[in-house]
Formats: C-alpha cells, sequence, structure tokens
C-alpha cells in the first residue's frame, strides 16, 4: 500500500524537528530515511505509524487520509530499536498478541503463530522468554509479531543497529528478501549509509527535518544534490577547488592535464589503498587505489605526481545533476 | 578474614543487637512469661481484639486506595509529563519529611466540625473527625509515596515502546494497561502494597490525633498497646506488641520475597 504524506511539520519544546516535508512511498517499495541522529528520521517514522501527533501536514495511506486515526487503526506493523518485547510474554505469546486483539480463534491463532515462526526461523525458540533470546532472535521476533497482523506498511526503526557486524549483514539481506517476498512497503530508519544503499529501493536522506534529496540509490550516490548529501553518502575530497569522490582520482604523471600534488601518506588498509596528497597551500586531496593500481604506480611519500579525474567520470559530485527520471527529485531548496 | 572485618562484623552485630534483637526478645519473653493459658486468655481482651478488627478494616480500605492512587499518580507523572504532575512528583513525598503528629493536626484542622472541610461535611449530617473515617485519612496520608516511590523508577526503566508497540498491534488503552503496563510493574506494585500495610498497622502518631483514641471505639491496635502501657496493664501491651511484632515478621518476609522476584525480573530483562 501506497504511503505519502505532505507538509509534515513537528517541534519539540520549540525546537523544529520536521519542517514541512513531503514524500511518496510507492506500493511495494523499501524506503530508507536515511539521516545523521537529530536529523528527525524517527520523529517522521512514529508520526506515519500514528504514534507521535504531528502538528500541521497530512498522512495517507492508500490514497485515504489517516491524519486523525489512532495508531491501533492503521494498521501498519511497527517495529522498535530496543525490539520492545513484552518481557512478561512467551516468544510465541509475543507472536500471538496482534491476533489476540483481533480475537482469531485459538486453533487458527496457533497455526498462524507457527507459520510465522518458521517464517522468522523460531520454532525451536516458541516457549522460550525475550531474555532468553540474542539480540537477533529478538529482532526475528519483533518483525513477526509485527507481521502477525498482516499490516498494510512495515516501519522499521534503526532496526540493525543494536546488532554486532556480522548478525547485522546477515539479517539485512535476509530481511530485504523477506520484504521482496511479501511484496509490503516498508520504511526504513537508518544512520548507515551502506545498509540503506545495500538494501533500499529509494533513499529519502534527511538532514534538520527536511529531505535534502530522494532517488534510486545508485543515482543518489553518483548524483548528490547537495554537499550535505555527498558527504553523508560517502567519503569525498576535493581537487582545484571541486568535490570528488576518492575512487573518482587517479594519479598519473606530471604533465598539463594533472594537477601536480606531493604525496604525504600511503595508508594500506587491505585491498583498498589511500594515498594523501597535499599541493603548495597545504590543502590535502586523497586518492583511493586498488593494490593492484598501488603496485603500477608505486607512490612514494615526498614524490611529486599528477591527480586527475578518472576518464570515466562523467560529472563531479555536488553538482545537483539532472534527476534521471521525474521521482527522483531534489527537495533542497538553493544550493550550498 | 582480615582482623578489621571481623571488628566491623562484631560492631554491626553487637549495634542492630542492642538496638532491634534485644528490644524485640524482650517483648517475646513479656508475653510469654505467664505461660500459654495467661496469653491465651490476654489474646482474648475485648478491647484488644476490637482494636486488631478496626485496624484491620482500616487496612481494608486504606491500603487499596492507595494503590489506586499510587498506580495512577505514577503513570500520569511517568507517561505525562506537565507542570502539574511535576509539582505532584515533588508535594508526593512531603508526608515522609513531616512528622505524623503534625499529619494529624493538620487533618484535624482541615476536618473538625468547625474545619475548612470538616464543616461542609457537618452541613450534610457527617462527622469525620474521631472516627473511622478519620483514621483512614490519615493512615492514607501518611503511606501516600509508598506505592508510586516503587512504581515510577520502574515505568521509567522500561519506557514506553512495549505499549506503544501493543497500539500498533490494535489494542485499545484500556487492554494496553492491563496487558502490558499492569503486568510489568505488578511486583514493584506488590512491594508498595506491603510497605503500606506495615504503615497502616504500625502508625501512632497521626491516627492518635485524628481518632480521638476512644477505647473500644477508635482506637487502633498500637493505640490500644499505648493505653495498656500508659494504664500500667504492662503484660496485656506486651501481647499487642507480640502481635504487632509477628504481623512485621510476616510484612518483612513477602517484603524480601517480592524485592527477590522484582530483582530476578530486573536481571532477566536487557536494555
Amino acid at each position: 500500500m501506497a504511503v505519502s504524506y505532505s507538509g509534515v511539520t513537528k517541534s519539540f519544546r520549540g525546537r523544529l524537528v520536521l519542517d514541512g516535508i513531503s514524500d511518496v512511498v510507492n506500493e511495494g517499495e523499501l524506503t530508507a530515511l536515511l539521516g545523521p541522529s537529530g536529523s528527525g528520521k524517527s520523529t517522521l517514522l512514529k508520526i506515519i505509524a500514528g504514534l507521535t501527533p504531528l502538528d500541521s501536514g497530512r498522512v495517507s495511506l492508500a490514497g485515504k487520509d489517516v491524519t486523525n486515526t489512532p495508531a491501533r487503526d492503521r494498521h501498519i506493523g511497527f517495529c522498535f530499536q530496543d525490539y520492545a518485547p513484552f518481557r512478561h510474554l512467551s516468544l510465541r505469546e509475543n507472536i500471538a498478541y496482534g491476533l489476540k486483539v483481533q480475537h482469531v480463534a485459538r486453533a487458527q491463532r496457533r497455526e498462524q503463530v507457527d507459520e510465522l515462526l518458521r517464517l522468522v526461523r523460531l520454532e525451536d525458540y516458541a516457549d522460550q522468554y525475550p531474555h532468553q533470546l540474542s539480540g537477533g532472535q529478538r529482532q526475528r521476533m519483533a518483525l513477526a509479531r509485527a507481521l502477525a497482523i498482516k499490516p498494510d506498511v512495515l516501519l522499521l526503526d534503526e532496526p540493525f543497529a543494536a546488532l554486532d557486524a556480522q548478525v547485522r549483514a546477515e539479517l539485512r539481506r535476509w530481511v530485504r528478501s523477506l520484504q521482496q517476498e511479501l511484496g509490503i512497503t516498508t520504511i526504513l530508519v537508518t544512520h548507515d549509509q551502506v545498509e540503506a544503499m545495500e538494501i533500499a529501493d529509494r533513499l529519502v536522506i534527511l538532514n534538520e527535518g527536511r529531505i535534502e534529496q530522494a532517488g534510486r540509490p545508485p543515482f543518489v550516490y553518483d548524483h548528490p544534490a547537495t554537499e550535505f548529501v555527498a558527504s553523508f553518502l560517502g567519503p569525498i575530497t576535493s581537487l582545484g577547488g571541486i568535490s570528488y569522490r576518492p575512487h573518482e582520482l587517479e594519479l598519473v604523471g606530471i604533465s598539463d592535464a594533472a594537477e601536480t600534488l606531493e604525496v604525504r601518506e600511503v595508508v594500506r588498509l587491505g585491498f583498498e589503498v589511500r594515498v594523501i596528497l597535499t599541493n603548495a597551500e597545504g590543502s590535502t586531496t586523497w586518492v583511493q587505489l586498488t593494490h593492484d593500481q598501488v603496485k603500477q604506480i608505486n607512490p612514494r611519500v615526498g614524490q611529486r605526481v599528477g591527480v586527475r579525474v578518472r576518464s570515466t567520470i562523467a560529472t563531479p559530485a555536488a553538482t545537483g545533476a539532472e534527476p534521471a527520471t521525474p521521482r527522483e527529485t531534489s527537495h533542497h531548496e538553493g544550493s550550498h | 578474614m582480615r582482623r578489621s572485618s571481623l571488628v566491623l562484623r562484631i560492631l554491626v552485630i553487637g549495634y542492630v543487637g542492642a538496638l532491634l534483637a534485644l528490644p524485640l526478645g524482650f517483648v517475646f519473653q513479656q508475653a510469654f512469661s505467664h505461660g500459654w493459658a495467661q496469653l491465651w486468655a490476654a489474646l482474648h481482651d475485648h478491647a484488644m481484639d476490637l482494636a486488631i478488627i478496626l485496624t484491620a478494616k482500616v487496612a481494608i480500605l486504606a491500603v487499596p486506595l492507595n494503590v489506586l492512587f499510587g498506580v495512577g499518580a505514577s503513570l500520569w507523572i511517568v507517561r505525562h509529563p506537565s507542570k502539574v504532575s511535576r509539582v505532584l512528583d515533588v508535594v508526593i513525598d512531603v508526608p515522609l519529611a513531616l512528622s505524623p503528629i503534625i499529619v494529624g493536626l493538620v487533618l484535624e484542622l482541615a476536618y473538625a466540625q468547625n474545619g475548612w472541610f470538616g464543616s461542609a461535611f457537618a452541613a450534610m449530617g457527617l462527622r469525620v473527625m474521631f472516627s473511622y473515617p478519620a483514621i483512614v485519612l490519615a493512615s492514607v496520608f501518611v503511606s501516600l509515596p509508598l506505592v508510586s516511590r516503587q512504581v515510577i523508577p520502574l515505568l521509567r526503566e522500561i519506557g514506553d515502546h512495549q505499549e506503544q508497540t501493543a497500539a500498533t498491534l490494535g489494542a485499545r488503552p484500556t487492554r494496553i494497561f492491563f496487558t502490558i503496563t499492569l503486568r510489568s510493574i505488578a511486583w514493584a506494585a506488590a512491594y508498595g502494597v506491603t510497605l503500606t500495610l506495615a504503615r497502616v498497622i504500625g502508625e501512632y502518631g497521626a491516627v492518635l490525633i485524628v481518632s480521638g483514641n476512644i477505647a473500644l471505639i477508635t482506637q487502633t491496635l498500637t493505640l490500644n498497646i499505648g493505653a495498656n502501657f500508659e494504664s500500667f496493664n504492662s503484660y496485656q501491651g506486651f501481647v499487642g506488641a507480640l502481635l504487632l511484632a509477628l504481623v512485621s515478621v510476616l510484612v518483612l518476609t513477602v517484603i524480601g520475597v517480592s524485592r527477590h522476584r522484582l530483582e530476578r525480573k530486573r536481571h532477566g530483562s536487557f536494555v
């Protein structure tokens, strides 16, 4: 079911958290609300769920205005960052909670809970209590509990933030495949750009209560509308006063076609090698290279080399490039 | 064992012994000093039995009242913070800071026949002072913070995410309260109940003033014990004290168990 909101404004104790933002989330898509802490992304998610009242603006589900509909009637599955397990209930009772509220008959309830337990691969833990489960298991429990009411929309607040790195990577791929399998419209809040780019159909980048840019992840990465988006989505460096991704630059021999810089440091990070350079005025540029590229060029500290933009890169970062499709628009007024 | 810790142990045990164990032991020794037959007769003392019944009647009303108020006030203070609720959060502790005598005097000022509220009740033909309602009032007053001080920190700690999740699953506020909130705070509230019960049964000063201490009518067990000592009927007084001590032991046991359960529940929890 499509979700849309327009002019959503919210302040807490005089501090503006959301500044009249609008967007449309298409049916069946996974949208990532991406932004630093304090950007208002979690507040927006709670407003869509009906858990936080808004000051002004409208929220619609499938074209129907739900701005004044209480959370219990919105039919939205919501997962908190801490998974909010009902501590006094077993895993099975946690998942059954929404079904009990809907007065689903006991036998049918059991059947549906069993099915959900299989779906989230927790069949063997049905009678355990939340404190007996690991973080990843609790996360899947929260997901099953939210899915039990067959929601039209799934909202996930920082779903992987509390997990360790390996579980996180595994679980987000699993959540993505589950979301695609169920075809459920999903909005996910995260501050992790890698996570967002890996699993989202569409990114919405928030900063200080405004949408900086929205669009498909590869497009937004390659064509950031603002300096903020460019630096938030990945590393940037500058060459001759223009911002580039460090992998968009290359080292060449000294010539008129390249800027001449001095190598300051060569940092080897496994596969990736970072070459840090300075110009005559002392400003720093860094270039991201692979091992093979470094072997060919073999830059040494103190050496002077030419740096230029790779021939395959058409447009530099942070130019506010034209959107590729009408949906991929920048909401940001003015440029930095 | 190191010498310093041995000395410390002896000091602590000696201190607690002199303050608590010896006097308590003395109560038991005195109560049993005249043999079982005498004790049996003293337990059937008419005035004391009426005092026990009155104390039970007061507890039966005051404890539930305090639980309702305590849980309600805690929810208001934690879940719906406002300027008024923040004031309540502070005011709720006043009975702990005030001497019970002052509590009694204030209540008398308010509810006496010619007092602020008392005159209104008198106009309706109701007498509040020197009767059962006054004793309940004083008991509720002195035990005001005992439930909420247990419940408030727990409500803050568990946060509102479980309640909000239940709302997204379709639950109405009353259902959320009974299936989520109340279940989470049950042990803290139970601990508050035992504290309230101990306070209500043991209260002396405030009840002395508002009840008028009328034998056979408004005399609670503590007042009865006091009266017996004053009228040189100390054996009867010790028997009453024995009963109070036994209730205390029972209450302490319940507190110990519920505290243990509470602790286990907290440890079983996560972030």
